[in-house]
């Protein structure tokens, strides 16, 4: 997995790329951690290059959503793949996420 | 088919590609095969995190076996054994980190049951019929 960090509109943006388990999660977590610690008021996470996430990564970003809300901050997640939604469909974190389309919608409030 | 893998999560990949690699082989449709990819995957990272502890030193073998009728998937380790009555996911309900996995496992397979037999480390063997009535044949074979 790649992780690229850009700015968007005052929003952070993490683009990743490749796959998303127990091997590239840690990675992810501590960007995460790091951004929730400068308490940014917006995160958006890119999708669209995500070619598979397992629990570990879907455990990651649930604890990224739960640090940014402890601060009032957001985290959208967008341009999400179809068998990737369905699996935080199945999970029942679809209604839990703010998942967007594209960037565009995500960073409308 | 055996994959033998070191017990590091970086291996993790080459079990995703083959256990999709037998799936295609045998004609199984992209959204079983996606299904089948993560549960195998999220049972090796399972042996990784609690049979061995995080231990990277160790060995993990995933057997395959491939009727038309069913897709069999044999994972042994020789780590801390599992107690199976202790091993259930957390209430898809409930929002919080971890306790996905064996969902994943449960819903794409038929059969989930170590083999209690194994003197030491576990042998997990999951079954995903794929076709209705082969239950039956499986159970006959």
């Amino acid at each position: 997995m790649k992780i690229d960090i850009t700015e968007h509109n005052g929003a952070k943006v993490f683009s990743l790329s490749g796959d998303i388990d127990l091997y590239s999660s840690p990675a992810l977590r501590k960007e995460l951690i790091f951004f929730i610690g400068e308490k940014v008021p917006l995160l958006l996470v890119d999708f669209r290059d995500v070619s598979y996430i397992d629990s570990s990564g879907i455990a990651t970003l649930v604890e990224g959503l739960r640090g940014m809300m402890s601060h009032g901050g957001k985290m959208k997640l967008f341009g999400i793949p179809e068998r990737i939604v369905e699996i935080f469909a199945f999970s029942k974190l679809d209604k839990v996420f703010d998942i967007c389309g594209s960037l565009d919608d995500a960073v409308k409030d | 088919m055996v994959v033998k893998i070191p017990s590091h999560p970086k291996y993790l990949c080459i079990v995703r590609e083959v256990t999709a690699k037998v799936g295609h082989i045998h004609g199984i449709n992209e959204d079983l095969v996606e299904q089948l990819k993560l549960a195998v995957d999220e049972a090796c990272a399972n042996v990784i995190k609690y049979a061995y502890g995080g231990d990277a030193r160790k060995r993990i073998v995933i057997r395959y076996k491939v009727d038309r009728g069913w897709f069999e998937v044999v994972i042994e380790d020789s780590g801390v054994k599992a107690d199976p009555e202790a091993i259930m996911g957390r209430r898809l309900e409930e929002v919080r980190p971890g306790g996905l996995g064996v969902h994943f496992i449960k819903r794409c397979f038929d059969i989930f049951e170590f083999d209690g037999k194994k003197k030491k480390g576990n042998r997990l063997r999951l079954v995903r019929y794929l076709k209705e009535k082969d239950e039956d044949r499986y159970n006959g074979a």
